[in-house]
């Protein structure tokens, strides 16, 4: 070897010496969440799960920035995805300084949290054809990463695994036949032990709705729960064949309870949406019965997949106010081990979370008539008002979005408060009876046609509020003259965030709810904002990115600025505190 | 005041002689069903309408008479021809293509029904 080679080797030598030195993320190699990160109140430097860890709290506890500091917020650095149709609906995660999320299509974007550095990305190849006869379609709400994996449904019905070093496909197992159900994964899988757990879209889909378990490291399928007639005592309560074309479905992620080793999930409605058999649906209509288990909370082993114990948040529920949205908040007080859950009809239940016995039952928003109230003891629901052919009169309150959407509330256990999104709008409807069509593909079962209205307190307008968890007492609130569709962020900062509909970041101060920054990101916000840390720095991300199924409601409801807002673009804007 | 149409079974019935691209070429053909329609109601009149609950009320409100996901369809300026190739192939993010679902007759009794609508 010449001097000249010497010198050549010398410094080709310094020079990697010098990237692993100063890129963290080649410093530390990528790990996987661990279990006193996921069981842990508060998400720490990571943002390791879906709903930041098992508790459910989409809390960061990280400081840095806070009531004090952050007028000081500003943008450090943004990522712009491809093919963002219906903008951008997903939770983000990071592990070690590495932001990942997703997009569109279940395409994959991992990027040096500090930098925003692509790392790598991935784009599965989906069946175009089959994602352009859907509705609930291509957009991806979230990831989730365990085994040196990071894990993605499809809407073509598959669960794909990627080297979480590289982005290389590690497996792809094929779970739901989506050329016939027309419906496939679009909510995060959530990991726990050695499982990855995905629920399927269903609803006003005509199927069973099936959860699977399958093994994190193989792909290879474990268990497969039906949240339409799943046992046999849930098959006695479908009317005849109804079972077939019930719906369900667990579109969105659950959480996980070790100590009781349950696997939480909330369950979508059943098909057709609005049923018109009126009070006699125990024995008549499209779906005679309770409809067991949609629209309810379900406590899976995820060992087995086999129902441990469970609540039907709406028995026979004949307006689609199911309990898919909502985050399980796990909350210990008195001595009680509780879980809190959002259901979509604008209530939210407490439950004792070792068998789902009902602790508490509140109201977060104001216009509410499918029902007189519910039970707070019992959870029975009092003066229901079930539907019949024609219109229905007066219109029902709240509208087919829900009093409560699907991203999530936030809880601080430094305030004590839980910080959830309450939405208030009803529509004119009328029911139609309505066949299940299966063939070629299944179609939407809906059962009536409708238009969504204010409520009669006033415009449609959304909230957010400050509350106790379990007894639902308020502390402050905040009104918005467009419901937020974003998930919130509460951080140890003391702060409370917020993306709104019209493209603007709010910053709370989590105590008083009085604003202290905001930021236009020029578009809508329906996904899910987290926080991290890399390179020793807190930073604040969320997608921006507007063109969800509600999203696309607020033309006809506001017009501007809905009518002109960009659809299908987005952006991930990562904020910081300015040096 | 709705304004009956055509059922989808005796669009079915004329369907060998009512191609789809001839449908599309008469530019007044929506009038003249609806016009047909008024005195021709019978219980399967409400075809259509079901159709379009099911599949397409989701997103085109007040069956179709609003605007929602998507857009107002009653007296749409949209062409017969625009509407059958829309909803045949649909539009990316915005509204599935329904050409494997509905056979032409089907498509057919949907727009004498989104014809036939008042607002």
């Amino acid at each position: 070897m010449t001097f000249h080679e010497r010198y050549l080797v010398g410094c080709a030598a310094l020079a990697v010496a010098a990237l692993v030195t100063v890129s963290p993320t080649r410093a530390q190699a990528p790990t996987q969440p661990q279990d006193a990160a996921l069981n842990a109140e508060a998400a720490q430097n990571d943002w390791p799960t879906y709903h930041g860890t098992y508790k459910s709290y989409h809390y960061s506890g990280l400081d840095q920035i806070n009531t004090g500091n952050v007028k000081n917020l500003e943008v450090a650095w943004m990522h712009f995805p491809e093919r963002a149709t219906r903008g951008l609906q997903s939770t983000p995660l990071a592990l070690d300084g590495v932001l990942y999320y997703s997009g569109s299509y279940s395409r994959i974007w991992a990027l040096d949290g500090a930098t925003g550095r692509t790392i790598w990305s991935y784009a599965p190849e989906l069946d175009e054809e089959l994602v352009a006869k859907q509705t609930h379609s291509p957009y991806n709400r979230g990831i989730a990463i365990g085994h040196g994996n990071l894990y993605v449904g499809t809407v073509d019905g598959r669960l794909i695994a990627l080297n979480l070093k590289d982005g290389k496909p590690a497996w792809d197992t094929k779970l739901l036949d989506s050329k016939k159900m027309t419906v496939g994964f679009t909510g995060a899988p959530l990991v726990v032990k050695d499982k990855v757990i995905i629920g399927a879209q269903g609803g006003e889909w005509p199927h069973r709705g099936p959860i699977f378990g399958v093994d994190g490291k193989t792909g290879q399928k474990k268990w497969e729960f039906f949240t339409v007639a799943g046992t046999e005592e849930a098959m006695k309560t479908w009317g005849g064949d109804s079972w077939r074309t019930g719906g369900g479905g667990g579109w969105m992620p659950g959480t996980y309870d070790p100590e009781n080793n349950a696997v939480w999930w909330g369950t979508a409605n059943p098909a057709p949406l609005y049923d018109w058999a009126g009070a006699d649906w125990k024995k008549s209509g499209p779906r005679p019965g309770e409809n067991l288990y949609t629209t309810s909370v379900i406590a899976l082993d995820p060992d087995t997949g086999k129902l441990k114990f469970y609540h039907q948040e709406l028995p026979h529920d004949a307006w689609d106010f199911d309990s898919s949205v909502g985050e399980f908040v796990m909350i210990d007080r008195g001595g009680k081990k509780l879980v809190v859950h959002a259901n979509k009809g604008g209530h939210i239940f407490v439950y004792d979370r070792s068998n789902a016995k009902i602790e508490n039952v509140w109201q977060l928003v104001k216009n509410i008539n499918f029902v007189k109230s519910i039970d707070p003891k019992t959870g029975e629901l009092i003066g229901r008002r079930d539907l019949s052919e024609g219109k229905v009169d007066p219109p029902l309150c709240p509208a087919i979005a829900g009093g409560i959407s699907w991203n999530s509330g936030a809880y601080s256990p430094k305030t004590g408060l839980f910080y959830r999104i309450g939405q208030e709008w009803c529509m004119e409807l009328t029911v139609e009876k309505s066949t299940p069509v299966l063939e070629p593909m299944a179609q939407l079962n809906i059962g009536a046609t409708f238009k969504f209205i204010p409520p009669p307190d006033g415009p449609a307008r959304g909230h957010l509020s400050g509350r106790d968890p379990v007894t639902g007492a308020k502390k402050w609130e905040v009104q918005y003259k467009y419901p937020p569709l974003a998930s919130v962020l509460a951080t140890a900062g003391n702060l409370v965030f917020v993306p709104d509909s019209e493209g603007i970041v709010h910053a709370y101060n989590a105590e008083t709810g009085e604003e202290l920054w905001s930021r236009n990101n020029g578009m809508g916000h329906n996904a899910g904002i987290i926080s991290y840390m890399a390179g020793g720095k807190q930073y604040i991300a969320v997608p921006a990115g507007w063109g969800s199924l509600v999203a696309d409601e607020f033309v006809a409801l506001y017009g501007e600025p809905f009518k002109s807002m960009s659809k299908n673009t987005g952006a991930l804007v990562v904020f910081a505190l300015r040096q | 005041m709705r304004i009956p149409f055509v059922t989808a079974a005796s669009l079915a019935i004329i369907w060998p002689w009512l191609s789809t691209v001839a449908f599309a070429q008469q530019p007044n053909s929506a009038d003249s069903t609806s016009s047909q329609a008024k005195t021709e109601a019978s219980p399967n009149d409400l075809e259509g309408r079901k159709m379009f609950s099911s599949n397409c009320g989701f997103c085109h409100q007040d069956g179709g008479r609003h605007a929602g996901r998507g857009p107002k369809l009653s007296k749409s300026e949209r062409s017969d021809e625009f509407m059958i190739e829309r909803i045949k192939k649909g539009k990316t993010g915005s509204m599935p293509a329904y050409g494997a679902v509905f056979n032409d007759a089907q498509i057919t009794a949907l727009m004498a029904y989104i014809r036939g609508l008042d607002d």
